[in-house]
């Protein structure tokens, strides 16, 4: 009996030598920042000393009613829905579809796309959100291929111009024939187009065809500037083409390894039946991945509702705002401007338990549609 | 029943349809990445007056000019230390604090493990991201604000939940008996630990590890409420520097931008077949 208690006494203390480390870390980053985070947003703490300095003390839930009153709030819960939506409904679907593809072999060398597909989620986010930025941006290639396109374009319309009048020479008619190709932008950068117009043909030298075409480009062919990400009105869009782009991979590799641990045999036999490729998806492989469909549908909830860096980095949550999430609207309240600590903190905890409300959300789906296929 | 089975010609035919989109839909997501990486790549050795005239060709005079003013102006000599500390140290932590717990849960009754355990894995659920306001407040006032301590305990704390999951399914998948025999032995339990556990979880210690290397390599939004001082920076702090004000100085951060991405790439080359297996082993969870 003895020996059995001091075992048991041994086996305790080692217990809690290997458990507390993890266990008071693990306290340190989640458990107590989340009761810190409780009592400061129903208190009026301002920052600077909490003990010792400032008194503080609890100044009721007015910092929630602020929350559901303000507007910015609600864009920004919106805009973290969009990204939800389009993980759950985009990134998931593109994902398993991928995944199919690599596992019904119906691409050569999986692992290159796989390699590369995946490829998004290991450069930093950071990088990730300013690489896109400025591709977005009007210095970013998207423009700059639509512009010379245009310009080749304008340019052809020209060569051909000159050569349905038998060449470049400065005449009105030619000069008439440029400004209609310039359209109205082209003309009304002259006071008086069709004179000007010709004196600074005359400027060119005689056979200098290519200078011409160039200046005349430089001059009047149309230009774009790309506003992906200074319009208000569609700002969000690139933001959630990234998003999509950026994750699919990780799918991509989360069900084709669930794939390929059905057994082919089933597989197989199925089509000796003579399944086709669209029943082998329906009764086979999708019941085989459902619970992993859920879990991945559970991790893009929460890294969605979680995701900061990539819109900081990329529109810092501009256009006038219209890009925030919540995770940025919280850290503006703290860190710009005045900063509202119990406010940030209250978001904070909105941020959790609307994450926390979406799992079990997407829990409840799983179980009835569970429920239906059995 | 046969009618199933596509044969002769029109089988063949929607096969090679079938295969054509699979080529054009998968072609258009790796173009998609592969085109920015080497366009920003390309434009880093352009000066940016280069830039201006000839966005989408090859530079026409490559230049390293970008990178030797990225590095100094990014003060990337500092933050390249400092990211490694921060990377290996804390996935070190991680390892290693997960491996005893997830043998104690697995190997050791006690009543507590019911709790505990699954506070782990509630967390695994609550992204820290989510507590960074709180959590400022607490390093404040811990008095560890712009330390390096701060830094490694909150990426460690981030990557338990995960590690202790993985650990602790993992080590109840090994024999009792290996531990019951080691014990009969007279080995005490860290003995136990030492020469009878840790070679053994060397495969999902491999997974944790992979899992949170890239991870707080590339992490930014915890790190930068945690430091405001350049010399504990980490590299994502570093590269965001050339947001804003700077980002018309293209050829500097475009150059910053690739200094930030090659270690990465150079990892993912490196272990990409360890790292999707770890991906998807990371995610499986109850």
């Amino acid at each position: 009996m003895s020996s059995a208690r001091q075992i048991h006494g041994e086996e305790g203390r080692a217990y809690w030598a290997m458990v507390l480390p993890a266990f008071l870390v693990y306290l340190l980053v989640i458990g107590f920042p989340i009761v810190l985070s409780v009592v400061l947003s129903v208190s009026d703490y301002s920052g600077g000393k909490m003990f010792g300095g400032e008194s503080w003390g609890f100044a009721g839930f007015g910092q929630y009613a602020r929350i559901a009153s303000d507007p910015f709030f609600w864009n920004a819960l919106k805009n973290n829905l969009y990204i939800v939506l389009v993980s759950v409904f985009g990134q998931l679907p593109l994902g398993f579809v991928f995944a199919y593809l690599v596992y019904r072999k119906l691409v050569a060398r999986p692992g290159f796309w796989q390699g590369i597909l995946y490829l998004p989620n290991i450069i930093s986010i950071i990088v990730v959100g300013l690489l896109w930025q400025t591709i977005f941006s009007p210095r970013g290639p998207i423009g700059a291929v639509m512009n010379a396109a245009y310009r080749r374009e304008f340019q052809d319309a020209l060569a051909a111009l000159f050569a349905s009048r038998g060449g470049f020479a400065p005449t009105e008619e030619i000069a008439r024939g440029i400004l209609e190709l310039a359209g109205p932008a082209g003309r009304a950068l002259f006071s008086d187009p069709v004179a000007e117009l010709r004196e600074l043909l005359l400027s060119y030298p005689a056979g200098g065809m290519p200078e011409v075409l160039d200046g005349l480009a430089n001059l009047f062919a149309r230009k774009w500037s790309p506003e992906f990400l200074t319009r208000p009105d569609v700002a969000m869009l690139p933001v959630l083409f990234v998003i999509l782009w950026m994750y699919t991979g990780m799918y991509l590799i989360l069900f084709l390894a669930n794939m390929q641990k059905i057994d082919p045999q089933v597989i197989e036999s199925a089509r000796i039946d003579g399944a086709r490729d669209g029943q082998v998806m329906r009764y086979i492989v999708l019941p085989a991945l459902s619970g992993t469909i859920v879990n991945s549908a559970i991790l893009a909830i929460s890294g969605s509702l979680s995701s900061f860096a990539l819109i900081y980095s990329m529109t810092g949550g501009g256009p006038s705002r219209v890009t925030e999430i919540l995770s940025i609207y919280m850290y503006n309240n703290a860190f710009l401007g005045r900063p509202n600590f119990p406010l940030a903190n209250a978001i904070s905890l909105v941020i959790v338990a609307i994450s926390l409300g979406l799992i079990a959300a997407t829990k409840a789906v799983e179980k009835r549609l569970g429920g239906k296929e059995e | 029943m046969a009618e199933g089975i596509p044969t002769g010609a029109a089988g063949r035919a929607a096969q090679a349809i079938a295969k054509a989109a699979a080529y054009a839909l998968m072609s258009l997501f790796a173009l998609m990445t592969v085109y920015p990486i080497l366009w920003l790549v390309m434009n880093s050795f352009k000066t940016t007056r280069e830039f201006q005239v000839n966005q989408l060709g090859w530079p026409a005079a490559p230049t390293l000019a970008n990178y030797a003013e990225a590095w100094s102006y990014g003060e990337f000599g500092k933050l390249f230390p400092n990211s490694l500390l921060y990377t290996f140290g804390a996935t070190a932590g991680i390892v290693l604090l997960s491996a005893l717990a997830g043998f104690a849960f697995a190997k050791l009754g006690s009543r507590a493990t019911r709790p505990i355990y699954g506070s782990f894995v509630i967390g695994i659920l609550l992204t820290v991201n989510t507590l960074m306001i709180p959590l400022f407040i607490e390093v404040n006032l811990l008095g560890i604000y712009n330390t390096r301590l701060a830094v490694l305990v909150v990426y460690v704390g981030q990557g338990l939940p995960m590690g202790v999951y993985l650990m602790t399914e993992y080590i109840r998948g090994i024999p009792t008996a290996l531990v019951e025999s080691a014990r009969i032995d007279g080995a005490g339990f860290g003995r136990i630990f030492r020469s009878v556990i840790l070679p053994m979880v060397l495969p999902v210690a491999t997974t944790i590890a992979i899992l949170n290397i890239s991870g707080i390599w590339n992490e930014f939004a915890l790190i930068n409420i945690l430091v405001s001082k350049t010399e504990l920076k980490s590299l994502p702090l570093g590269i965001y520097k050339f947001s804003g004000s700077l980002s018309s100085d293209y050829g500097k951060q475009f150059a910053a931008l690739t200094i930030g991405m090659a270690p990465m790439l150079l990892f993912y080359l490196a272990f990409h077949k360890q790292i999707t297996q770890g991906v998807s082993a990371g995610a499986v969870k109850g």
